[in-house]
């Protein structure tokens, strides 16, 4: 079996040896036991499952973990809704979705987290005018699915942290 | 036939086996105290209002929370390693199962055991009642519905289990026998609902299911469909009677009077999933030694799912029968139904007691949840109405529902009358006649999912009216407005409404907003290439099931702080955070915890209860009654309809009593107020501020403060009650403190200072009567909606540009709780009318290759997440209770989506959902 060695939350894993056909999820959920990134539907269509990938370029992306194996994550530095809080101390964005009671059941909190703070960090980056920014938050959060919330408060929630520092987010 | 409202029936530790419940550990929200996780940590003083869900913070750190989330190396005492299990499904209904053929998997994958029906049948394992069906199919058999388990394979390790699901999802094991053709099985109910108002406004009604009971036809054809005729049965003529007023209606509605504009419509709703984000799972560990069964499950009836449990295993064999089954209840990622009576757990138990030492895991996949969780009844529904042309005021109404339950008893019963007595929706109308039928079939099995019965009917109806206003020629909000049921009305059940009416509120609501007065400019300023329509729906929803029951424990100590137990379930419905909200009014504070899901922290109340709370007789009931322990039922499944009005009500109860006979004794000896001191009286003028005690012209007490002096006095400082609802709460009296304490409650138990609890005995019961079995319902909260949807001539696409919903539901106790689940219920109805489906039989769910993408449910793409206007109406009096709502929300919108794209296209839809192709044919 295959090896793997990856960063989670800033923590070396591995090298740990896998099924090469073993997802990233069950390797997240079940070899390490980290079940905050949750499994939905296996198809890559909710993305309840996403993870953040912190690229050598500095850039950052999601990822669905519930139709990759793990092998691809192989050297990979990535970051779960477990690692978002530092030293006790919520993030932006989590204080956001709990001041707007953004979720629900909160299945699908921890993609939606993961989406949001990648469009943060994006926009710190490269900065948005003010009339971009629903849309842009729109097609960022569009591929997560809830069932409960509709949305609504997500999408306020996400808006509020930008606009409350705007110099950081917006042209 | 004996006619219930739902077939709840209890098999109370008929089997000797101890059943208990416990909590999981607290969230494991690694650095985060465990208090952060409340909101009476980060804001102590506001009764309402105070930042965040009780469960916010574990929600977004990732802790665990959910059953999906924990296995056995979480769970304290548990040997550290997990097995899993995989429940094999069956796609065929039509012919013999003739056995397994796992040779597709090879040595890495096999299984360390086989569970088959024949292993259960030696085991004397027993189904619950409540299913009506092998829990595996037998060899020989032919299944009973598509998707029916015929085994469980247990693997010792998770690589040997992801193989072989994989695998056998590309290769079924199943192998066939001969063609049988779908089983017969009798259908689930078949019931009919007559009125004949009286010819005087006011005047007693000519006939009515109060008055007469509930009706079922005597008689049915070899395919199993009842005959409606009037017919006399060997029972008598109640069925007759009724029949023949039903009949007479019909008559009425047939002869087309010139002045009558009679309408006659078929609808057809689909069968839907609840798509709750966790697949339904559970962990289950069966220690021998101690002859123990523990369980992790997540589910909306806890109570239901422990004494099924004990059902099953109460006769098995000695080695699989534990003495023992203690179930821990998880939070759960979504409800929406589909987790109430849900055979799940059943299969949990099996697979650990078939592979006893070793903790065992059963979780659905995706593809499995939507092959074998429960789904939503579809309907095909036939409505007819008869209005007077002149005055726009309906005269009769006559439907008949045929409802598809699937293979596996569940709730179809319930839905039926649900549908039934729902059917008329938020009018008043004085000759009514509705028959429901629920039917077996081989399809996956249909529960009771959010708005069962009511967004079906409410969707034919809706639509029916507003083609009615269009025929007559009258505006669609006036021709509502002329049929409205006023309050002290009579529905179609006969029995009044109880609460407050406020459609025409809701009305007048939406015909002054600007999407409805503006919809002839939005039409004329369209683009060429679209078409613009806008429709109006509206719709009260009954909440409660006429048997309701709330578990709540209070406790304040020393320092104020705040402890309530509750046996409501946390799906998301934020009932954690209304319960902490309501017991804040009288003690001034957010709790500092709240556990939910709680069944087994009531054991002082010494609870005993018999019979079916729908059937029992008055006399029953009164003998029952006179054991000041006995109650109608113990606890029931959380819904989010109900949580607020029921799931709160024995929490908010025992706050009360702790503020009269703990906090205001306190309060008045730190005031130093006598007896003799008029002021002694006036605890219920007393009101909290900012974590103060306020009562006018006295300096203001710290809540700390009289917390630490009740305790000092020994004053009640604990309470746990129960309530129970059957359209009205039973009311009880208790000796406290040498007063006779009336309360909406039917048993309590009390504790002082850090003492036990000790239960009371009722000096007074009053059980809501027995007749109100009749009731359909008589809890409503309205909800009235507009849409404005633009349509792709091109494409057909429809898409909602914008909308108005107002709702009312008395004292919202979370405000923005409520706002949530009413955006929520507004997507899932948009995804009703435009998006989701599920075929019946062979290409159904049952199939097994359903996944997402395939079932498409509504993305923030599909909805005008920045067009959405909500607006609850604030309650109509300050102590007004809090009223359910969520579900009803999501009913207006489907049919208000219909009738928007009639006013765009001139086309009625009459079947669901109204797909892009449906659209564009048309065009």
């Amino acid at each position: 079996m295959p090896a793997i060695s990856l960063t989670i939350n800033g923590r070396a894993h591995g090298p740990i040896e896998v099924r090469e056909d073993l997802t990233m999820n069950d390797f997240l959920r079940e070899v390490l036991g980290m079940t905050g990134t949750k499994f939905g539907c296996g198809a890559a269509q909710c993305l309840s499952c996403a993870v953040i990938v912190d690229h050598a370029d500095g850039t950052s992306s999601t990822m669905p973990t519930c139709i990759v194996a793990a092998t691809e994550f192989d050297k990979l530095n990535i970051r779960t809704v477990e690692g978002h809080a530092k030293n006790g101390e919520l993030t932006p964005l989590q204080k956001s979705f709990i001041a707007h009671f953004a979720f629900q059941c909160g299945y699908c909190t921890p993609g939606f987290l993961n989406e949001g703070q990648v469009l943060l960090e994006r926009l710190e980056k490269s900065p948005i005018p003010r009339a971009e920014l629903e849309g842009t938050i729109a097609e960022a959060l569009d591929g997560h699915l809830c069932r409960c919330s509709g949305y609504v408060k997500y999408h306020q929630a996400v808006r509020d942290v930008v606009l409350a520092d705007a110099h950081r987010f917006l042209t | 036939m004996r006619l219930s409202r739902r077939e709840f029936v209890t098999w109370v530790a008929a089997s000797g086996i101890t059943l208990a419940t416990s909590r999981l550990r607290a969230a494991q929200a690694a650095r985060f105290d465990e208090t952060q996780i409340l909101p009476g940590a980060a804001a102590p003083r506001p009764v309402h209002g105070a930042t965040g869900r009780i469960d916010a913070v574990a929600k977004v750190t990732g802790a665990k929370l959910y059953a999906s989330d924990f296995r056995a190396a979480d769970m304290d005492g548990w040997p550290p390693t997990t097995a899993h299990a995989l429940l094999l499904r069956g796609t065929d209904a039509a012919h013999v199962f003739a056995g397994l053929d796992l040779s597709a998997l090879d040595a890495s994958a096999q299984p360390t055991k086989i569970v088959t029906a024949e292993d259960l049948a030696r085991a004397g394992t027993r189904v619950p009642p409540f299913y009506a069906g092998d829990l595996l199919c037998p060899v020989g058999n032919t299944p009973l519905y598509l998707g029916q388990p015929v085994a469980l394979l247990l693997f010792e390790t998770f690589d040997a289990y992801d193989r072989a699901r994989v695998r056998l999802r590309q290769t079924s094991p199943v192998k066939l026998g001969v063609e049988t053709g779908p089983l017969a099985q009798p259908n689930y109910a078949a019931l009919r609902f007559t009125r004949v108002a009286g010819d005087a406004p006011g005047a007693p009604d000519v006939y009515s299911p109060l008055m007469e009971g509930w009706i079922s036809p005597g008689f049915f054809e070899a395919g199993g469909r009842p005959i409606w005729q009037p017919l006399p049965t060997s029972e008598g003529g109640q069925y007759k009677k009724g029949a023949t007023y039903g009949d007479e209606i019909r008559a009425f509605i047939a002869a087309n009077d010139p002045g009558t504009l009679v309408l006659d419509r078929s609808f057809r709703t689909q069968s839907v999933d609840p798509m709750f984000l966790e697949p339904e799972c559970g962990l289950g560990w069966y220690d021998p030694k101690a002859k123990a069964l523990q369980l992790v499950l997540g589910v909306q009836s806890p109570l239901e799912a422990s004494e099924a449990l004990g059902h099953l295993l109460g006769e098995a064999t000695p080695t699989l029968r534990p003495e023992r089954i203690e179930t821990h209840f998880a939070h759960l990622g979504g409800g929406f139904g589909g987790r109430d009576h849900t055979p799940f757990p059943l299969y949990v138990a099996l697979a650990a007691m078939f592979l006893p030492g070793r903790p065992i895991r059963l979780a659905h996949d995706r593809f499995q949840q939507f092959q074998g969780g429960i789904k939503r009844h579809a309907f095909e529904m036939r409505s007819q109405v008869a209005i007077d042309r002149a005055s726009g005021r309906m005269r009769a109404f006559a439907a008949d529902h045929i409802l598809d339950g699937g293979g596996l008893a569940n709730y179809s019963a319930s839905v039926a009358a649900v549908s039934a007595t729902s059917a008329i929706g938020i009018y008043d109308i004085p000759k009514v006649d509705v028959t429901t039928l629920a039917e077996h079939s081989r399809g996956v099995t249909a529960g009771s999912m959010r708005g069962y019965g009511v967004l079906q009917t409410t969707a034919a109806l809706e639509t029916l009216v507003d083609e009615a206003a269009e025929a007559i020629g009258l505006d669609p909000i006036t021709l509502r407005r002329r049929n409205l049921l006023k309050a002290g009305g009579l529905t179609m059940t006969g029995n009044p409404w109880t609460v407050s009416v406020r459609t025409p509120e809701i009305l007048d609501k939406l015909e002054g907003h600007a999407l409805w007065r503006e919809r002839a400019l939005a039409q004329k300023t369209a683009s060429a290439d679209t078409l613009v329509g806008t429709g109006v729906a509206v719709c009260a929803k009954d909440y409660g099931t006429g048997a309701d029951c709330a578990l709540g424990r209070v406790e304040v100590d020393p320092k104020g702080r705040i402890r309530i137990f509750c046996d409501a379930v946390e799906m998301g419905n934020g009932i954690g955070t209304a319960v902490a909200n309501r017991v804040a009014q009288f003690l001034g504070r957010m709790a500092d915890e709240v556990s939910v899901a709680r069944i087994d922290a009531f054991d002082a109340l010494g609870l005993v209860t018999s019979g079916d709370p729908y059937v029992i007789t008055q006399e029953e009931q009164d003998t029952a009654s006179r054991n000041p322990r006995w109650v109608p039922a113990v606890s029931s499944a959380t819904s989010a309809s109900i949580g607020a009005h029921v799931g709160t009500q024995a929490a908010a109860e025992a706050a009360r009593i702790i503020l009269r006979f703990g906090m205001w004794p306190a309060a008045l000896a730190l005031w130093g107020i006598g007896q003799e001191d008029p002021r002694h009286f006036l605890w219920d003028e007393a009101f909290w501020q900012d974590g103060m005690l306020i009562l006018s012209g006295l300096p203001p007490l710290a809540q700390e403060e009289v917390a630490a002096k009740a305790h000092a006095m020994g004053a009640l400082t604990g309470a746990m009650a129960h309530a129970f609802s059957r359209w009205a709460w039973a009311q009880a009296a208790f000796p406290l403190d040498g007063l006779d304490w009336a309360a909406d409650i039917d048993a309590l138990a009390v504790r002082r200072g850090e003492g036990p609890f000790k239960v009371l005995d009722r000096s007074f019961i009053a059980f809501p009567p027995a007749s109100y079995n009749r009731i359909g319902t008589s809890f409503t909260s309205s909800c009235g909606t507009l849409v404005r949807v633009e349509i792709d001539k091109a494409s057909g696409a429809v898409r909602v540009m914008q909308a108005y919903s107002v709702l009312e539901c008395g004292q919202a106790l979370s405000p923005q709780v409520v706002l949530g689940q009413a955006q929520g219920g507004f997507a899932m109805g948009v995804g009703y009318a435009l998006l989701e489906n599920l075929p019946p039989f062979e290409d159904g769910p049952g199939n097994g290759r359903w996944n997402l993408g395939d079932y498409v449910v509504a993305r923030a793409s599909d909805l005008p997440i920045h067009a959405l206007e909500v607006e609850v109406l604030p309650p109509v009096a300050p102590n007004e209770p809090p009223k359910g709502m969520a579900e009803v929300v999501m009913i207006p919108v489907v049919p208000a989506i219909l009738n928007a794209i009639h006013d765009a296209t001139g086309h009625r839809f009459q079947a669901l959902p109204v797909t892009p192709d449906d659209v564009r044919r048309v065009l």
